[in-house]
């Protein structure tokens, strides 16, 4: 009786735990779980949205037709363009905002405040925005590039397809930067004044204390913030298809994009599937690593 | 102690709230009876639309119709348009996932997959009883009806795109408004200088209404080899080549939009380009008396093709409201009712009699709009030619204006889009 009793408390003892997650697992998996195993089954289908009713399967017929896709490899290769540029711009920004905001002047809170702005605008906005910048006709980059003399004649910045790229990820990394800006100067304010007074008793320059002291102290959080952008760039599509909707031609595809236009504008649902199970096949490199970082952060 | 009084008040709380329900369900049959015979005549019937205004609201006509026709109640839901993907996108996962509205608004490009989906209602033997029949044209109930003979779409409104022109800049170069190929050529180059273009051409998503007049109307068509003939290649070569040779596009016509191409033209930047009535009244405010308007250009042979720029409502089958949706969308489709929705869209009304004393636009303007009626037609009746219109179309024209692939290589691409 009385072991009896010990182990029906030792069981509910380890039942506990797994009880007060069931909500969240329950959750996650109707949410992401179930949505991912659709798409993946999805993806060995011909499903055309409207052709409902005659959806074949055709095993891994979407990935050979992927392999032999021009606009595939257009759009893988530009997306590795798209993160690096991107995330790289928007870090090496984001650090220099953030050691500027971290001196002090008597307009700090002000400035802080304000360099969040274009974190905190919808993206369609920022692509609205971006995209009469740049008007051939009448946008404000051209005429003010004219007043300055620069170029003598306007350029059709989004309809070049030597431009077009470029011009996206400059919008998107004004967009990102201020995350950095913000992450990053909350990882300054964690630096001891300590380790700055006794580099300087070394005689260390100003330059030598931001190499030697600054960047290894927040280089966790740097780290952090890359994995975390990368995924969030890499998956975003809502500024390109704004701006140019992938055009002019293929300049502007990347493999969300893609995949996004395939499915919604094609109704090429089974092939829309595969190809963001792709993406999502790469992404989960990434997404290993981050998580790796996080339980090791969690673990100490 | 403690313990104890807050278990025993939980569980009077519990009991006390089980009492009450039971109440609560012994009573509902009674309470649900005596209104029940009201709510049971009472039909709602959801409808899908979309105005480019959004502060326009059919609130109005909605009113109306509730009181000519008691016991029906109007659900209008507005629905983002986004150029027609947002729209569409929406209708058909809301298709499949069987939680569609009763109607909604619809054009002719997306009617060969509603109708393969077996998503429309045929309205014929609805409309056999609608005394209001004749009052819209034959020609527009011709071009609205489905390739298997049968009428799903209730025509709403429509546009026939033209060409806009800058009546001074013409004046000033002393030459008239093109009537064929040649003239437009000839109009568009002398008028490309000092920053002007002549033509403001859109080679962004909807651009195939810039290309449709000068290939579709020079020869080619969407019939097996209809693109890859002779005379069709030859068409779109010459139209590529207003862009790479004559130069007589903006630079920026590869990605232009429509918002593009009437600001462009508002701006003095283009002396010509094509839209439809919808945009005229912006057109006048801006340009006053210098804009006026002409039929798109006709091909050397005499032959011309315009955009019918179609609206309708449809029904969907899986409606179990569709006496009283039909009711609803022929009165929208009605003299005055028609009248005042265009009023919210700024496009046509589809009745002769509501056409008889128009005032919403300028007159040159529905002149131009009537007179092309003749060269109006409709892409394919075909599910490729929504995807043909969003993506294919914008990227192989923006390819061929940026000399990546040939003139040839485009249609030989639409060619294949259509026939594999």
């Amino acid at each position: 009786m009385t072991s009896l009793v010990t182990a029906g408390a030792r069981s509910r003892a380890f039942m506990t735990p797994y009880a007060f997650l069931l909500p969240a697992l329950v959750v996650t998996a109707a949410v992401i779980l179930f949505p991912v195993l659709q798409t993946a089954w999805m993806s060995l289908h011909d499903f055309v949205l409207f052709r409902p009713r005659d959806v074949p399967f055709i095993g891994l017929g979407n990935f050979e037709r992927m392999w032999n896709d021009e606009v595939f490899w257009i759009s893988l290769g530009h997306s590795f363009l798209w993160i690096a540029l991107v995330v790289g711009f928007q870090f090496l920004l984001g650090l220099g905002a953030a050691l500027l905001l971290n001196q002090s002047f008597w307009w700090r809170g002000l400035a802080r405040s304000l360099v969040v702005v274009p974190w905190a605008l919808p993206s369609v906005i920022i692509g609205l925005m971006w995209t009469w910048m740049y008007d051939f006709n009448v946008g404000v980059i051209n005429d003010g590039l004219i007043r300055l003399g620069l170029i003598s004649e306007p350029v059709a910045w989004l309809a070049r397809p030597d431009t077009a790229f470029y011009a996206v990820i400059v919008a998107l990394i004004w967009q990102g930067f201020p995350f950095f800006a913000v992450v990053v100067l909350a990882g300054l304010q964690t630096i001891p004044a300590e380790l700055y007074e006794a580099a300087e008793i070394d005689g260390a320059s100003r330059f030598q204390k931001l190499v030697y002291v600054t960047l290894p102290s927040i280089s966790e959080v740097i780290a952090t913030a890359l994995l975390l952008r990368t995924i969030w760039v890499a998956n975003s599509l809502d500024v390109i298809l704004v701006m140019t909707g992938g055009g002019p031609g293929y300049a502007t595809h990347t493999l969300p994009l893609y995949a996004f236009l395939k499915a919604y504008s094609g109704m090429e649902f089974g092939y829309g599937a595969a190809l963001a199970l792709v993406l999502t096949a790469l992404l989960l490199v990434v997404v290993f690593v981050y998580v790796r970082r996080v339980a090791r952060e969690i673990g100490r | 102690m403690t313990k104890e009084n807050t278990t025993h008040r939980k569980g009077l709380g519990r009991r006390r709230f089980l009492q009450l329900a039971g109440a609560g369900a012994l009573a509902a049959p009674f309470a649900g009876s005596f209104p029940a015979p009201a709510i049971a005549q009472e039909v709602t019937v959801r409808w899908w639309y979309h105005f480019d205004n959004p502060q326009h609201s059919p609130a109005e006509l909605v009113a109306k119709f509730e009181k000519e026709n008691p016991g029906i109640k109007i659900v209008a839901e507005s629905i983002p348009w986004g150029g027609g993907n947002d729209y569409y996108t929406r209708l058909f996962a809301a298709l499949v996932a069987g939680n569609a509205p009763d109607c909604a608004m619809v054009k002719l490009n997306n009617q060969a997959r509603l109708v393969e989906m077996g998503a429309l209602e045929p309205l014929d033997d609805m409309l056999k009883g609608w005394e209001a029949r004749s009052d819209i044209a034959e020609d527009i109930w011709q071009l609205n009806r489905a390739s298997d003979g049968k009428q799903y779409y209730l025509p709403l409104q429509y546009v026939v795109l033209y060409l806009y022109y800058r009546q001074d800049l013409f004046d000033q170069a002393g030459i008239a408004p093109p009537r064929s190929f040649d003239d437009f050529l000839k109009a568009a180059k002398a008028l490309t200088k000092d920053g002007v273009y002549g033509f403001g051409m859109r080679g962004g998503a909807g651009g195939h209404d810039h290309w449709g007049p000068f290939v579709l109307g020079g020869g080619a068509t969407f019939e097996k080899g209809g693109m890859v003939s002779e005379k069709a290649l030859a068409a779109n070569r010459w139209f590529v080549e207003l862009g790479t040779k004559e130069k007589v596009f903006p630079p920026s016509a590869p990605t232009d939009g429509f918002r593009q191409i009437i600001d462009g033209f508002k701006a003095g930047r283009t002396a010509m380009t094509i839209h439809h009535v919808g945009s005229s009244n912006e057109m006048v405010e801006a340009l006053g008396d210098k804009v006026s308007a002409v039929p798109v250009p006709r091909a050397p042979d005499g032959r011309g093709w315009t955009s019918f720029g179609d609206e309708s409502n449809a029904i969907f089958s899986a409606s179990p409201n569709k006496e009283a949706a039909f009711r609803w969308i022929s009165f929208l489709s009605t003299a005055e009712n028609n009248v005042a929705f265009n009023g919210f869209t700024g496009q046509l009304t589809v009745t002769t009699s509501g056409m008889a004393d128009w005032k919403l636009h300028p007159k040159r303007f529905v002149t131009a709009s009537e007179q092309s009626l003749a060269i109006a037609g409709v892409l394919p009746d075909s599910p490729k030619t929504a995807d043909f219109v969003r993506t294919v179309w914008p990227t192989n024209m923006q390819r061929a204006l940026l000399g990546q692939i040939s003139p040839d290589e485009m249609m030989h691409a639409f060619e294949k889009h259509f026939h594999g």
